[in-house]
């Protein structure tokens, strides 16, 4: 059981956001809205090569371009460019067109090598060209993990069903590219940081500057998301930082679409061949799955809060008694992977349930019933039963293939698991109460987009019994008490507990000071003002049995399939979700939605395109890596199980995890054919369908 | 993108006076910035023609009516007169880009724009558009690329007013020498079949005045298709266009967009649909003509059911219940 009160008054509520007022009307101020100073625009010169030697690069020209103040090299000396966009050179200047102006101006002497691989079929061949000298793209043996006896097992079955199921490389859009400003002097360097980690961007940029951890600040006051590719100041920080201190003045240098597209992270591809067998009663008996994906030239150095490698769970949520997984990853020329929202889960969720409801039309039954006969987890049985309800899975459902018509509707479902969402054990945190009664919150922990000053507001007026609107938070300093990276849904885990603390702490030491038996609610300022004229400060930390972890989640989804035009229209997601104790069913519910909108995209729309013959990625733009629009979006009705004894557990992976599968269920169950290839688009329908001809030779 | 001068002109003569022959006129600017600003294209004065006279305006004749080439996607969009008299028009102006761009996108800017092959958009591929050696597409990424050519490059038009405007038999009225020139779609799309260089005819001074469509055809409709609901490119679009007389189509035509470097139109078909019956077989047996000669390439052979599909459904709408 946790700490938590057993009856609350604003935790659980709907309490909108406490910095919403800010954010709309334009006053608060994002990483890429700072104006330091003196500040100077600052751009990167990328690779138009997939594959090169550098051997110098020369900047004397860009220095002369009227406005430029500095310009620095991404190294010195010759280097090896292994993709379309690698960072070759920075400068800054006092206008963007002066940047522009000089990087055409750089001079880089390259042998351009024309062997290169970009995409991850032809990566595996033998006789594909090599990313890395050191040795051939992929592994020559996969590491096989065995449980049971799979091939025996394999024989004992009475269903057994064999599919491809393959994702595709999703890039990393927030809404706020990457970047920093940056100011290099004397007495130190302060970094105004798009950053869901403050503190591995300073330790970062210390470490990559040979700088004191003293010396360098980052602030983060709003930042427009980060999904687990801003745990580093990357390359383009060190870029402004050195160009700052050649200029002698701040730099800002945020990334454009197209650098976002290439260099700073993605979730990497998979093919899934997967096996499954199972008794004529349905219970799971063996499995095989094999999987590769690319993680570009690696997973990158800046994944922070998990992997960006390509391996997936398998066989996901399930246990079956017999499984047989081989996995590898193969590197192409292409921008190296980070964590992208719930690593591993998405593409391992989708291929899983893809395969389990191709079992269930071979088993002759309903993919729910399978489900509640297969899932070993209460919440999700819980989950799926009460979504079935709301959903109306019931009446729905009907054979894949069945529906009649040539606009044809279709029902899926698909579960989640997400191993993290705990608290980071080392979050800690002060408070200001001041003798008015005002109180200021200070966590060296940043917002990512998901309303963390609005859950401390909410913890600290629900222990304080004030509203939380009285509640001053003040977050994304490295100056502030140290707090975690906003990683692998661990934020409200991290700060609920040290608030709960901090106010546990102020209330016993003001009833010292004030002689109040209960410093709470109406007595409030009367204590406050016991205090004379020194504020109390006190000092609180991250405290055991107040967050859990291991989120589950269910969705259900319902689809339209037009099938003379391949359209897919998502109809209805019911998203059905545990986080523990439920601080603010606002701020949770907007990360369902936003989780499912994400999720949508992977299914229906986004997909990097790599050229083969020139090694560029074709979509570095919002034109062609397509978005879900607010047209697109479907009815979305979360369904939130509320489970206080838990304590708090964080929601932000777990939402985006099942609805991949649930729309390709879906679509499987309109058309009665299986698209086991994400996005699903019109073309790809069509060609399931067996309508597309066969290509003319030219 | 490289610096430019700009000015503001008042009469056609000196438009065409300061665009010479490496300037570039902006309207809209939806196509024209995008293109500067990734190095595409250059120019050395950008003139802006928004402030010309009489080029904003929708008027109906008895016969014919007129409309500008500033008058906005966004205005057609909303007028209700063309909603009525061209409805096909109304859905072509609904259905492009967003509201946004809408707003601000001209007639002329819309049949002008360039290609959006996203080799040929790519800041660092040198394709034959560019005059480069060859085309990537063609054994290379070409979902979104042509069935139909008649040269090396299979890029195809992209504007969905002239795909309509193809189907109403509207003449564009060119400003070319001095001179206003009247083009059919067919011929202000000519050069972009014959030429990789080329995505129309007009050379570097002629301006779209405005464009004229007959009222012969009361009936009119256009559907497009696209991988997304809203704010999407189509991946076919379609635009029919007839009257219908004692129950029977008079002088209809049917044109694919999306699929050709220009508006698709095949005679046998017109020919074939003119005095028929509106019915599925009449419709389909249309379809398979306008396709018949489509060469699918390896990722762009859906394009044929699609294009299967919207024929016919865009057919069937013209019968209406009106």
């Amino acid at each position: 059981m946790s700490n938590w009160p057993a009856e609350t008054k604003v935790i659980g509520q709907s309490t909108p956001r406490i910095d919403g007022a800010v954010k709309v009307t334009g006053k608060a101020r994002y990483s890429s809205d700072i104006q330091a100073v003196g500040w100077l625009y600052g751009m990167i010169l990328r690779s138009k090569w997939p594959a090169a030697k550098i051997s110098s690069v020369n900047l004397d020209k860009a220095r002369q371009i009227p406005g430029i103040k500095a310009a620095v090299p991404v190294r010195d000396g010759a280097f090896t460019i292994r993709y379309y966009g690698e960072e070759i050179a920075a400068v800054c200047g006092t206008s963007k067109q002066a940047c522009l102006d000089a990087l055409r101006a750089i001079e880089v002497v390259a042998d351009v090598k024309h062997e290169f691989v970009v995409n991850e079929r032809e990566a595996l061949k033998e006789n594909s060209a090599r990313v890395w000298d050191s040795g051939p793209n992929a592994p020559a043996n996969p590491r096989p993990r065995e449980n049971g006896n799979v091939d025996k097992a394999f024989s004992e079955c009475d269903a057994v069903i064999e599919g491809f199921y393959s994702t595709p490389v999703q890039i990393h859009n927030p809404m706020e590219t990457m970047g920093n400003t940056v100011s290099w002097t004397e007495e130190g360097l302060t970094a105004w940081s798009s950053t869901q980690g403050i503190s591995s961007v300073r330790d970062g940029l210390a470490g990559a500057l040979k700088l004191d951890h003293s010396k360098v600040r980052v602030i983060t006051e709003y930042m427009g998301g980060g999904f687990g590719a801003k745990f580093g100041a990357g390359v383009e920080g060190v870029l402004a930082a050195k160009l700052s201190k050649e200029a002698k003045a701040p730099v800002r240098l945020m990334l454009t679409r197209f650098d976002q597209a290439l260099a700073v992270g993605n979730r990497p591809s998979s093919f899934q061949k997967i096996k499954i067998g199972a008794k004529a009663d349905g219970t799971l008996h063996a499995f095989e799955g094999e999987n590769y994906g690319t993680a570009g030239i690696g997973a990158g150095g800046d994944s922070g809060g998990g992997g960006g490698g390509a391996d997936i769970p398998m066989p996901y949520i399930y246990k079956v008694p017999n499984t047989r997984v081989k996995q590898s990853e193969v590197a192409v020329n292409a921008g190296a992977a980070r964590a992208f929202r719930a690593p591993g889960h998405p593409p391992g969720s989708y291929g899983m349930e893809s395969a389990m409801d191709d079992l269930a039309a071979k088993l002759g039954m309903d993919p729910l019933e399978l489900r509640l006969k297969n899932d070993p987890h209460p919440i999700r049985q819980r989950e799926y039963k009460l979504g079935a309800e709301k959903f109306g899975w019931r009446e729905k459902y009907k054979k894949p293939g069945s529906s009649p018509g040539v606009v044809k509707t279709g029902i899926g479902c698909a579960g989640a698991a997400w191993p993290a969402g705990g608290g980071d054990r080392g979050t800690q945190g002060d408070a200001q109460i001041n003798p008015d009664g005002t109180i200021e919150f200070r966590l060296g922990v940043q917002d990512i987009g998901t309303g963390t000053r609005t859950v401390i507001a909410v913890v600290a007026a629900e222990l304080l019994g004030l509203k939380p609107e009285q509640i001053t938070v003040r977050v994304g300093d490295t100056n502030f008490p140290p707090g975690p990276g906003s990683g692998g849904s661990t934020t409200a885990a991290s700060v609920s507990p040290a608030v709960f603390d901090i106010c546990q702490k102020a209330l016993a030491q003001l009833q010292t000071q004030s002689g109040l038996a209960d410093a709470r609610g109406e007595n409030w300022f009367a204590a406050c003002k016991k205090l004379g004229v020194s504020p109390l400060v006190v000092h609180g930390q991250w405290q055991p049995n107040l967050s859990a972890d291991r989120a589950c989640g269910v969705q259900f989804a319902e689809v339209e399939v037009d099938t003379e035009t391949g359209l897919v229209t998502l109809k209805k997601v019911v998203a059905v979700h545990d986080c523990g104790l439920i601080i603010d069913k606002l701020t949770l519910e907007s990360q369902i939605n936003g989780g499912v909108i994400m999720g949508m995209g992977y299914a229906l729309y986004e997909e990097r395109v790599m050229d083969d013959l020139s090694g560029v990625m074709l979509n570095p733009n919002f034109e062609t890596y397509k978005l879900p629009g607010i047209a697109d979006v479907p009815d979305i009705e979360v369904v939130l199980i509320n489970m206080p004894e838990r304590g708090v557990i964080g929601i932000g992976e777990p939402a985006t995890v099942p609805t991949a599968g649930a729309i390709a269920n879906a679509v499987f169950n309109a058309i009665g054919v299986r698209v086991g290839s994400l996005p699903i688009t019109p073309a790809k329908i069509l060609a399931a369908l067996g309508k597309v001809p066969p290509a003319v030779s030219a | 993108m490289k610096s430019f001068q700009y000015a503001t002109v008042h009469s056609t003569a000196s438009a065409r006076e300061l665009v010479a022959d490496k300037g570039a006129y902006l309207a809209g600017g939806n196509d024209l910035l995008g293109l500067l600003k990734e190095y595409l294209i250059s120019a050395d004065t950008l003139v802006n023609i928004k402030s010309l006279p009489g080029l904003n305006k929708i008027e109906h004749g008895r016969n014919v009516w007129t409309i500008g080439s500033l008058v906005t996607v966004a205005q057609i969009e909303n007028d209700a007169d063309i909603k009525k008299t061209f409805p096909g028009l109304h859905e072509a102006a609904a259905d492009v880009a967003s509201q946004q761009i809408r707003n601000v996108a001209t007639v002329g800017g819309n049949l002008a724009q360039h290609s959006r092959c996203w080799y040929f958009r790519h800041r660092d591929t040198q394709c034959l558009k560019k005059n480069g050696d060859l085309c990537y597409a063609r054994n290379g990424e070409n979902r979104y690329h042509s069935l139909f050519t008649g040269n090396s490059c299979i890029s195809p038009v992209v504007s969905s007013l002239a795909t309509i405007f193809t189907s109403l038999d509207a003449t564009a009225i060119v400003l070319r020498d001095g001179k206003e020139t009247r083009m059919s779609m067919a011929e202000l799309y000519q050069r972009a079949w014959e030429n990789p260089l080329a995505h129309n005819s007009l050379s570097n001074t002629d301006l779209i005045l405005r464009v004229e469509i007959p009222t012969t055809r009361s009936r009119s409709a256009y559907l497009q298709a696209s991988d997304k609901h809203a704010f999407d490119w189509a991946l076919v679009s379609c635009a029919a266009a007839t009257t219908i007389e004692g129950g029977k189509l008079k002088s209809p035509r049917v044109t694919l967009g999306s699929i050709s470097p220009v508006p698709h139109q095949v005679e046998a078909a017109n020919s074939f649909l003119d005095g028929k019956v509106l019915d599925d077989a009449t419709a389909t047996h249309a379809a398979d003509l306008i396709l018949k000669d489509a060469k699918p390439l390896e990722h762009n052979a859906y394009k044929v059911p699609l294009a299967h599909a919207l024929i016919r459904r865009t057919l069937l709408k013209l019968k209406g219940e009106v």
